[in-house]
């Protein structure tokens, strides 16, 4: 893979979206495929510009639906692939992303989260996707969805999707918003050769005896887990793929043992590598009494109010879901068991909430704030909510103040 | 693999040397036939009725690939069949090349991306009418227009077969479906018209009964660089033509011979015109909706720039355009960073469109992240806010972390427009500075007192220095000046390296014309 002629380093200001493109260009993103659509748009304005540049192709679909299943054929002819959307958008990729998860394809879908239902706030910003997220396309499947809160971040989580994508050979999900998208701040981009890039298992010509290759191979362990090589069409395999139901050549198999294999199949390879796929950021746990679990652009506004709090004298910690899918159940679990209230920001009526609520399972009080799409969420409204999971009421703060 | 000395195998025996159990009972014989090695004869028997069209319509297919393999050395691993849902969608799992069989309707779209990434790929898609002209029919005539160098070969047999036999996109006026039993309300597109009109630069029309022809022109269709488009017309022994009453005759209820007598009956009814308009070859149909004329050939052959070939033209543009931008950032030249603690500074910039807003509030995010190594996010209005041309932006700029990226109060504004004024300048911070262009804002009776208020006549100073597309870098020189937040170093580096070329002297010269009437006012 060319590196392209230009490659960007150092220091740039530079938008949100557009970090966004430079981060998959360097993670060896050469095609991308996407439609119109605010306020992700950007990152295809940008993309269409760097691509040609970087011996990548640009293509700007009819709409979502092909936008995402062009992104898997072009996974499959073995190019690192990319498309991006909003709301709207993301709706219309779920038919899509769900045989992207069928068929193993590694890509990655950037959802550049506004205020929703419908066409909702186009220019605004909501974080009301992440349990569509989730569950959005049909069947049983997991996801991998990551979430930045910056524009460094949001350039940094989209190399690391690419590498989450690869490995595992599935499509990855970033989960930015509006705010982060549109926002402009300082990026640094290092040197190509100082990233970690990584790609997919890959079998090519001659590597195996062509009748013996099986698209869907298991380990010969009991198959948990075990990421199969991939083969790109012209190889000379002959390989058939299918969303269909399929057995480990790829082949339509109708029966429910063939499905539980299947689904089994796509859920373990993500649930045995938890450890590596999941990452958080966290400060002062150690002694807290109230801890923030937030993510994306509202864990960075949460850092606001909980300096705030920590100044009242509450033992605030914070922990950030870098990767919010699969959710860290674990770490929530332990923390519950140590502390008085869970607060938890987001720009939602209450989505993520749910998830920290199921892991809590009642050990300790669990505190949302929520607004739903257009504004990220006032200081006062999160600091209200640590006081109250402490225990204490407005006046109380002087005296713990001391 | 091994074979027996006649060139066959039980397919027991050739699963067991692959390593897997069959999925089926029963066993065949592979190697006798001469299209098995483009056949997955593991998969066999097929799921298509008997009497359906489809079985020709393979057969067909695998027999232009093997003559192009033949006679024109193509390489059949190169070769990608991609097929949606329905019965023409189960030919990609009977294909022996790399196959696809993706969502309904989406084939094209996935085809698209497998050809753009890897354009030494032959690329065909096989699907149905429904699939292509009904869930597809936007995908379809997208590829068209772009003239993306792939095949469609669209099998129409006048309906939704694997459902069962519903009315499409498809059936004739009048025709009878299971959902369209008191007779089609709908009328039928001409597919071989809608590809040309779309932009296909190859179009023709077989019947499967014209099984020689079908597979001449789908060698033609293959080799076509561009889009090349066949629809492939096959009785539905089952639903349509029973529906119907195609195929009469011998023995109705023998589904063999009723797909049999169908092909026949579409057969009879064509009529092959080549070099025919695609607008006169739509199927015609009685009142009662009985196919009556079925016009076949090649309508169009045409030689044209494929969406690749269209894509490469541009890359020495690419590179023109990356230079600029590139030369702009490496050329960068470092001034010492700050050692004075800048408290979280909140600017808020207003005017209308045209005016240079948000390049001017981007400036100062330049400025100060990268020549002051400060911390500054940099955010412009949308919205409604941004209504009636109305444009705002604005900057955090900080020593520290920056965690909310708005403006909770300003500190300071530009303001350069009176509905700017109206609209931003009562969220200003008492004590806040604010920054006018006064030869375009008037001060109100009511104006805040609690505000330090300094004007400038920007737009004038810019005009007399050259063009009053420059007032934004006089008020960036004289707030500057006047707020001290970001030096003035780093503002003239910021705007060197943001405006074009031509411009930066003029816009320096402004930048401190703003500056020195800032410090002037300022003492």
């Amino acid at each position: 893979m060319k590196n392209g002629k230009g490659q960007l380093t150092g220091e740039h200001f530079l938008l949100g979206d557009h970090a966004c493109a430079e981060g998959a260009i360097l993670a060896g993103c050469r095609f991308f495929a996407g439609y119109p659509i605010t306020p992700a748009t950007e990152i295809a304005e940008r993309m269409s510009v760097r691509l040609p540049q970087s011996d990548g192709v640009y293509v700007q679909m009819e709409d979502e639906l092909a936008s995402m299943n062009a992104i898997l054929g072009g996974s499959w002819a073995g190019v690192k692939s990319m498309t991006a959307t909003s709301g709207p958008g993301f709706s219309l990729m779920m038919e899509n992303l769900g045989l992207g998860i069928m068929l193993e394809t590694p890509c990655v879908l950037v959802n550049v989260q506004r205020g929703g239902p419908s066409t909702g706030l186009p220019t605004l910003v909501g974080q009301q996707d992440m349990m569509q997220a989730r569950w959005g396309s049909h069947g049983d499947y997991e996801i991998i969805a990551l979430s930045p809160t910056s524009p460094q971040d949001l350039f940094d989580l989209t190399i690391r999707a690419f590498n989450l994508s690869e490995k595992y050979r599935t499509p990855v999900l970033v989960m930015t918003d509006a705010e982060v998208g549109h926002m402009t701040e300082k990026v640094v981009i290092p040197p190509v050769e100082e990233i970690e890039i990584i790609d997919r298992p890959q079998v090519h010509k001659g590597d195996v005896e062509p009748d013996h290759f099986r698209v869907y191979r298991d380990s010969v362990n009991g198959g948990n887990g075990y990421i199969s090589p991939m083969v790109s069409a012209g190889e000379g395999y002959r390989i058939h793929v299918t969303g269909l139901t399929h057995d480990e050549r790829g082949y339509p198999a109708m029966n429910a043992q063939a499905n539980e294999w299947n689904v089994r199949r796509i859920i373990d390879k993500i649930q045995a590598h938890k450890d590596d796929i999941i990452e958080v950021e966290e400060q002062n746990l150690k002694d807290a009494e109230v801890v923030v679990v937030s993510y994306g652009i509202s864990a960075r506004t949460s850092l606001w109010p909980i300096q705030m709090a920590r100044d009242e004298g509450i033992r605030v910690g914070y922990l950030r879901l870098i990767t919010v899918w699969p959710f860290p159940e674990e770490r929530i679990r332990s923390l519950a068991k140590k502390v008085k209230g869970i607060v938890v920001p987001e720009i939602n009526m209450g989505q993520m909430i749910r998830e920290v609520e199921r892991c809590v399972a009642g050990q300790t009080q669990v505190l949302g704030v929520h607004r739903p799409g257009g504004d990220v969420l006032e200081p006062d409204q999160v600091l209200n909510a640590i006081r109250k999971a402490a225990g204490r009421s407005k006046r109380a703060k002087k005296k713990g103040k001391e | 693999m091994t074979k027996q000395s006649n060139g066959t195998m039980l397919r027991s025996e050739r699963a067991r040397i692959l390593g897997y159990e069959p999925l089926d009972e029963g066993d065949w014989v592979t190697g006798l036939h001469p299209m098995d090695d483009l056949l997955r004869g593991e998969r066999l028997p097929h799921i298509w009725c008997q009497g359906c069209g489809l079985g020709t319509a393979l057969t067909t297919f695998i027999g232009a690939l093997q003559w192009l393999e033949k006679n024109q050395d193509w390489d059949l691993d190169k070769v990608s069949a991609v097929s949606g849902i329905g019965c023409t969608g189960r030919i990609a799992g009977y294909v022996r090349l790399d196959s696809f069989h993706t969502t309904h309707g989406r084939a094209i779209p996935f085809a698209t991306g497998l050809k753009l990434a890897n354009p030494e790929l032959k690329v065909v898609v096989l699907s149905g009418d429904g699939d292509i002209a009904g869930i597809g029919g936007n995908h379809f005539i997208h590829a068209a227009r772009r003239n993306l160098d792939i095949t469609v070969v669209c099998v129409n047999n006048f309906n939704y077969g694997m459902t069962g036999g519903q009315v499409g996109p498809t059936t004739p006026h009048e025709a009878r479906a299971v959902t369209a039993q008191y007779g089609n309300f709908e009328y039928p597109f001409n597919l071989p018209y809608l590809a040309a009109a779309s932009g296909a630069s190859f179009v023709a029309r077989w019947t499967v009964l014209h099984a020689r022809q079908l597979e001449w022109t789908l060698r033609r269709a293959l080799a076509h660089p561009g889009f090349s488009f066949v629809e492939v017309i096959a009785p539905c022994s089952t639903a349509y033509a029973r529906w119907n009453r195609e195929g009469r005759g011998l023995d109705e209820q023998n589904l063999g011979r009723r797909g049999l007598e169908t092909m026949k009956y579409y057969q009879q009814v064509g009529r092959t015109v080549t070099d025919a308009h695609p607008k006169d070859v739509d199927i015609k149909f009685n009142a009662k909706g009985e196919i009556t004329e079925i016009i076949e050939g090649e309508f169009l052959d045409e030689a044209k720039p494929d969406l690749k070939a269209a894509m490469d033209q541009r890359d020495e543009h690419a590179e023109k355009i990356w230079l600029a931008e590139k030369d702009a950032v490496d050329n960068r030249t470092e001034i010492p960073a700050r050692k004075d603690h800048i408290q979280r500074a909140e600017v808020k910039l207003g005017g209308f469109g045209g005016q240079g807003i948000i390049s001017a509030g981007r400036i100062i995010g330049v400025a100060a992240a990268i020549y002051d190594k400060l911390e500054a996010c940099f955010t412009q209005s949308y919205g409604p806010e941004a209504r009636g041309g109305a444009a705002g932006s604005q900057v955090v700029i900080s020593s520290d972390p920056i965690h909310h990226p708005h403006p909770v109060e300003p500190t300071s504004m530009i303001i350069l427009s009176q509905g700017a004024y109206t609209k931003y300048v009562p969220s200003l911070a008492p004590g806040g500075v604010l920054v006018i262009d006064d030869s375009l804002v008037e001060l109100p009776d009511d104006h805040r007192t609690d505000i330090d208020t300094y004007g400038i006549p920007a737009t004038k100073i810019a005009e007399e220095a050259g063009t009053s597309k420059a007032a934004n870098t006089v008020m960036l020189g004289f707030w500057t000046a006047i707020v001290g937040v970001v030096s003035r170093e780093a503002m003239r580096q910021a705007v060197a390296e943001s405006v074009p070329a031509k411009t930066i002297e003029l816009n320096l010269k402004v930048f401190d014309i703003g500056f020195e009437h800032g410090e002037k006012i300022k003492t």
